[in-house]
């Protein structure tokens, strides 16, 4: 089932001058984690914001969960963590995921058992009830989060779920957003730290000036076809004849042979003659480029299409 | 449910305001004042002297005068200074509702946009209407058990200042959805309600323009806008119990409110943020 499905989704501002979002056309898989990345202001919280009903789009059409996004009632399904949120800071934490929480339509009841659940989900039981003006940029963020899950959300969308929060808060909410996925909730991440993405996302796309330029599955993208790193240990002379007599030319860098071969059987017969060679084998490891080099190669290759 | 909790959270944001804070201080302060300061001897059942802030009355002045004289002060002083003031302190309710990142909680919540500002509006008017009704249930309990006299106008008067206070609100509403300025609308908002009474003397204008034009536009303006001079005048009928019989700057003033709060809706549908 399509979580998010978008239709040449078209948001113009200044009469066309600025385009925010052009033709946008994406479907997002239900129980997955997906990152939308692009540099600033490419078009990424116009996308939720246009999405949520925030902003109008000039043209097209979109569904959420199956539903018409301008159908308000879908947001009893959705969460939501705003990149600027501003809570009413004369407010507690608890006081606020009761309001925001009843305007979800969830009953008193059911609010009390959930919200102490809730903070101590994003670690913040003791302060639930401390005004939240007294909060860290990070609580605030974690607040944030809290805010986002109150109705127990199908599909969340983060704008930049972990802006302001440390190393450690940053591995927490990430652990926490694996769970939810376990638990079968989609996840529409928008986010600039590459890292985070790469550690958690399923899939992802890259948008530039409105447009979409990737998507697919972050492995498809990261892992270099037939290209793999051997960590060996043994002689080197020996190493050096086995790949010359296979005709590997390898890339030696800080004890790591970086090799490309024609398939996985010409791999297998390398691991072979090391082996028969009494070359001790490590790890073998398929290549990987970083999400970084590998959004950065998408929009220099954009930049030369369009120059 | 949903309506309603957007309807809390303005009356509580409201409640947080120190406009409100010292506007429910003085009404307590007058409350106590008149707890105080009117004191009745009874004498075998009826009332032999009436003393207010330490003063004895003079005999002529009846019981029932002074009391309705009283209530029609409390009436016209909440008419004038409570309306002032709680437009001042809603002013912002609006434009603060529309600021980036707060907006978005709301419209991403499965609740409509006319529910959302029905829902501020409704709050402002909750919270006004708790300050006003405060006093003046008060000052009614306080001088009708004192003195026996029940004078419902009294209480009659406390609806006509909520309704005036409304009309006046819808029309901040849709310069605050406009403009996103609380200063902007605020001001815009009393320029209307202090231009009321020069538009009541309207005919003294014509006298002074030429052209048949202006007496067109401020007739339009007079009909179109809230009467604020004349409903404060209704008020204080309604107090003193005299027979009225000109409703239309009532039932005008709420069409204006209508009117004003469906177009703030419809432009808060088209709405970016």
């Amino acid at each position: 089932m399509l979580a998010i499905e978008t239709n040449g989704l078209t948001k113009y501002y200044s009469r066309g001058k600025i385009k925010a979002l052009q033709d946008f056309s994406l479907q997002v898989e239900s129980g997955k984690i997906f990152s939308l990345l692009g540099p600033n202001g490419a078009g990424k919280t116009t996308l939720i914001k246009a999405l949520l009903g925030i902003i109008q789009p000039t043209r097209g059409s979109a569904a959420l969960l199956g539903v018409s996004f301008q159908d308000h009632k879908v947001h009893k399904k959705i969460g939501y963590l705003a990149e600027n949120h501003r809570f009413p800071d004369f407010l507690t934490a608890s006081q606020i995921l009761y309001y925001y929480g009843r305007m979800s339509g969830i009953s008193g009841t059911e609010l009390t058992q959930r919200i102490p659940q809730l903070l101590k989900k994003v670690k913040l039981q003791d302060w639930m009830h401390t005004k939240i003006r007294k909060y860290s940029k990070g609580m605030m963020q974690r607040m944030g989060l809290a805010h986002a899950m109150i109705n127990n959300p199908e599909l969340l969308f983060l704008d930049e779920p972990t802006d302001g929060i440390d190393p450690v808060g940053r591995r927490e909410i990430r652990d926490l957003l694996k769970d939810l996925r376990n638990e079968g909730k989609t996840i529409f991440l928008n986010s600039h730290l590459l890292s985070e993405v790469e550690r958690i996302s399923d899939e992802i796309a890259i948008m530039k000036q409105g447009a979409l330029l990737q998507k697919g599955p972050l492995d498809n993208f990261l892992s270099v076809k037939q290209q793999y790193q051997l960590q060996l240990s043994g002689d080197r002379a020996r190493i050096d004849q086995v790949f010359a007599a296979l005709n590997i030319p390898p890339d030696f860098k800080t004890d790591l042979f970086n090799i490309k071969v024609r398939d996985y059987h010409e791999l297998n017969r390398l691991i072979d003659t090391l082996r028969q060679q009494s070359v001790d084998i490590l790890a073998v490891t398929p290549k990987k480029v970083s999400l970084e080099d590998f959004f950065i190669e998408v929009l220099d290759e954009k930049e030369g299409q369009s120059s | 449910m949903k309506f309603l909790a957007i309807v809390q959270l303005t009356f509580r944001e409201s409640l947080a305001k120190k406009t409100f804070i010292a506007f429910l201080a003085i009404s307590t302060f007058i409350c106590l004042l008149f707890i105080f300061a009117l004191n009745l001897d009874i004498v075998d059942g009826a009332k032999s002297s009436i003393r207010l802030f330490g003063l004895q009355a003079p005999e002529l002045v009846e019981l029932n005068k002074l009391i309705v004289g009283v209530e029609a002060g409390v009436a016209i002083l909440l008419f004038t200074g409570g309306i002032f003031m709680s437009l001042f302190a809603t002013s912002n309710l609006i434009p603060s509702l529309l600021q980036p990142g707060f907006i978005d909680l709301f419209i991403s919540k499965p609740v409509s946009r006319v529910e959302i500002i029905a829902g501020r509006f409704i709050g402002a008017l909750a919270i006004v209407a708790f300050n006003i009704f405060y006093l003046m249930v008060f000052t009614f309990l306080i001088m009708s058990l004192k003195t026996g006299i029940w004078n419902w106008g009294f209480l009659l008067a406390g609806l006509m200042i909520i309704i005036t206070f409304a009309t006046l609100f819808a029309l901040m509403t849709l310069l605050g959805v406009v403009s996103r300025s609380g200063p902007f609308s605020l001001m815009l908002t009393y320029l209307i309600l202090f231009f009321s009474p020069l538009l009541l003397q309207r005919d003294q204008i014509y006298a002074l323009l030429d052209a048949r034009i202006y007496s067109y536009i401020l007739d339009g303006l007079y009909y179109i806008l809230p009467k604020t001079a004349e409903l404060g005048k209704l008020t204080e009928e309604l107090v003193r119990g005299v027979e009225i019989t000109n409703w239309m700057p009532l039932w005008s003033g709420i069409l204006f409110g209508i009117f004003t709060l469906l177009f703030s809706a419809y432009i808060f549908e088209q709405k970016d943020f």
